[in-house]
């Protein structure tokens, strides 16, 4: 999220959850992609970010989406056996495995952390799935200002 | 044989033949009630008299052989209690050492088990120390904070990690961070911020215990070092036992293992993909 739409942001409007997505160019992408070209409606809460493949995906990167103020984070890929680099979706598993205890267990709860292969056919499925992540983070609440790695000023 | 007897009688004899150049073990501090422990470099075998060894050395001396200056006087004999063993054991799996750079003294509590290369050490490991668990009450606090509620674990950890001033201590006392150059200090772009404040120190602790997850031997080290401390081997032992429990990470046990991260199974676990 830029500065220019942070200060857009009327603080006393009603909640409405940022997600950041980070998706997979060959399956997920592409899956979204058939969302909008079906012309299925979900959830306009999703920020998708494109990754040549979810082995890519760093938990640096998780970490810098909460750190600018995302209130959930989704990863989603290649369904086992489809990825475009042979193996890139299963790397992805373990590690994230491991991010989702040690997020939990310093205060980024479950609630706020997803994970989901979604094909490039999926269409409905990759809407369905936003709007499901969108109404269990809206419940979870607003992250701030419990956010534990959110960016903050110098005090 | 007596312990401290058999380590100096070993290390003067690995001096004296050339099959170390250099011994790394622990001395007594004069003064400091005589518990204090400190670092050794021995390299003149008449001067072996210095080497002790009891349960007061917590440094892992293993952290030393990833340093330029220590490779250069290769080969190196360390005095491994077990969990330094495993670092060494681990550090050989992924080919940072081999026999020809470091040679293992290996003590254990009261016990001293001699020289060994690291296949020996490896074989004493999984004979006799097999079953090294963390302490019961890392494990309790880390049961005790996984029941607590997200913002309550997530003050918890933002006051513990207030205290972080970024000496990097704890990276310099673990003889597994040895990244020539580490994620933290790469500044293009910056991945971690570099002040000592809130998210900077958020993403570096997560980070650090992250990069050990399925390595860490819990020999302590890093949170003895912390000058400040923060309780980071509850970090390290929740990584550590999610490792085990799902992937069957058993670290520092077999120099020919395969790393955690950067493997993988079809059959993983997979009970929270949607």
């Amino acid at each position: 999220m830029t500065h220019a739409e942070a200060k857009t942001q009327e603080p006393s409007a009603a909640f409405e959850p940022r997600l950041v997505a980070f998706v997979c160019n060959w399956c997920t992408y592409a899956g979204a992609d058939l969302a909008g070209t079906s012309r299925l409606p979900y959830a306009p809460n999703v920020r998708i970010i494109k990754f040549p493949c979810t082995g890519r995906i760093d938990p640096l990167l998780v970490l810098k989406a909460f750190e600018g103020g995302a209130d959930g984070v989704l990863v989603s890929g290649c369904h086992p056996g489809d990825c475009h680099y042979t193996s890139g979706n299963y790397h992805a598993r373990r590690r994230w495995a491991i991010v989702r205890r040690l997020l939990e267990f310093t205060g980024i709860d479950s609630r706020r952390l997803y994970f989901s292969w979604v094909s490039a056919a999926e269409g409905r499925k990759f809407a369905d799935l936003i709007n499901e992540i969108t109404e269990k983070v809206r419940a979870a609440g607003p992250f701030e200002p419990a956010n534990p790695a959110r960016r903050r000023p110098w005090t | 044989m007596d312990l401290i007897a058999g380590l100096r009688t070993d290390a003067a004899a690995l001096l004296s033949d050339g099959r170390a150049k250099l011994v790394i073990g622990y001395r007594a501090v004069p003064g400091q009630g005589g518990k204090e422990r400190a670092p050794v470099f021995v390299t003149d075998p008449a001067r072996v008299d210095v080497l002790v060894y009891d349960a007061s050395c917590r440094q892992n001396l293993a952290a030393y052989l990833k340093k330029p200056e220590v490779r250069a006087r290769s080969p190196v004999a360390v005095v491994a209690p077990p969990p330094v063993m495993r670092s060494i054991v681990l550090l050989a799996a992924e080919s940072q050492i081999t026999d020809a750079t470091v040679v293992v003294l290996g003590v254990g509590e009261g016990v001293y088990h001699g020289v060994l290369d690291i296949a020996q050490t490896a074989a004493l490991l999984r004979g006799k120390y097999a079953d090294l668990a963390p302490p019961a009450t890392l494990v309790r606090e880390i049961e005790r904070i996984a029941a607590m509620t997200a913002e309550e674990r997530a003050a918890f950890w933002t006051a513990r990690f207030a205290r972080c001033i970024r000496c990097y201590a704890c990276r310099a006392a673990c003889p597994l961070c040895y990244c020539t150059r580490c994620i933290v200090e790469k500044n293009v772009p910056q991945w971690i911020s570099s002040a000592a404040a809130g998210h900077g120190n958020y993403a570096w602790n997560i980070i650090r215990a992250f990069h050990l997850a399925g390595r860490c031997t819990l020999c302590g080290a890093c949170e003895a070092a912390c000058p400040q401390g923060i309780p980071i081997m509850l970090l390290n032992v929740l990584a550590a036992e999610e490792a085990t429990r799902d992937f069957d990470a058993r670290p520092g046990y077999d120099p020919a293992e395969k790393p955690v991260i950067g493997s993988w199974n079809p059959d993983d676990k997979a009970d929270f993909i949607k």
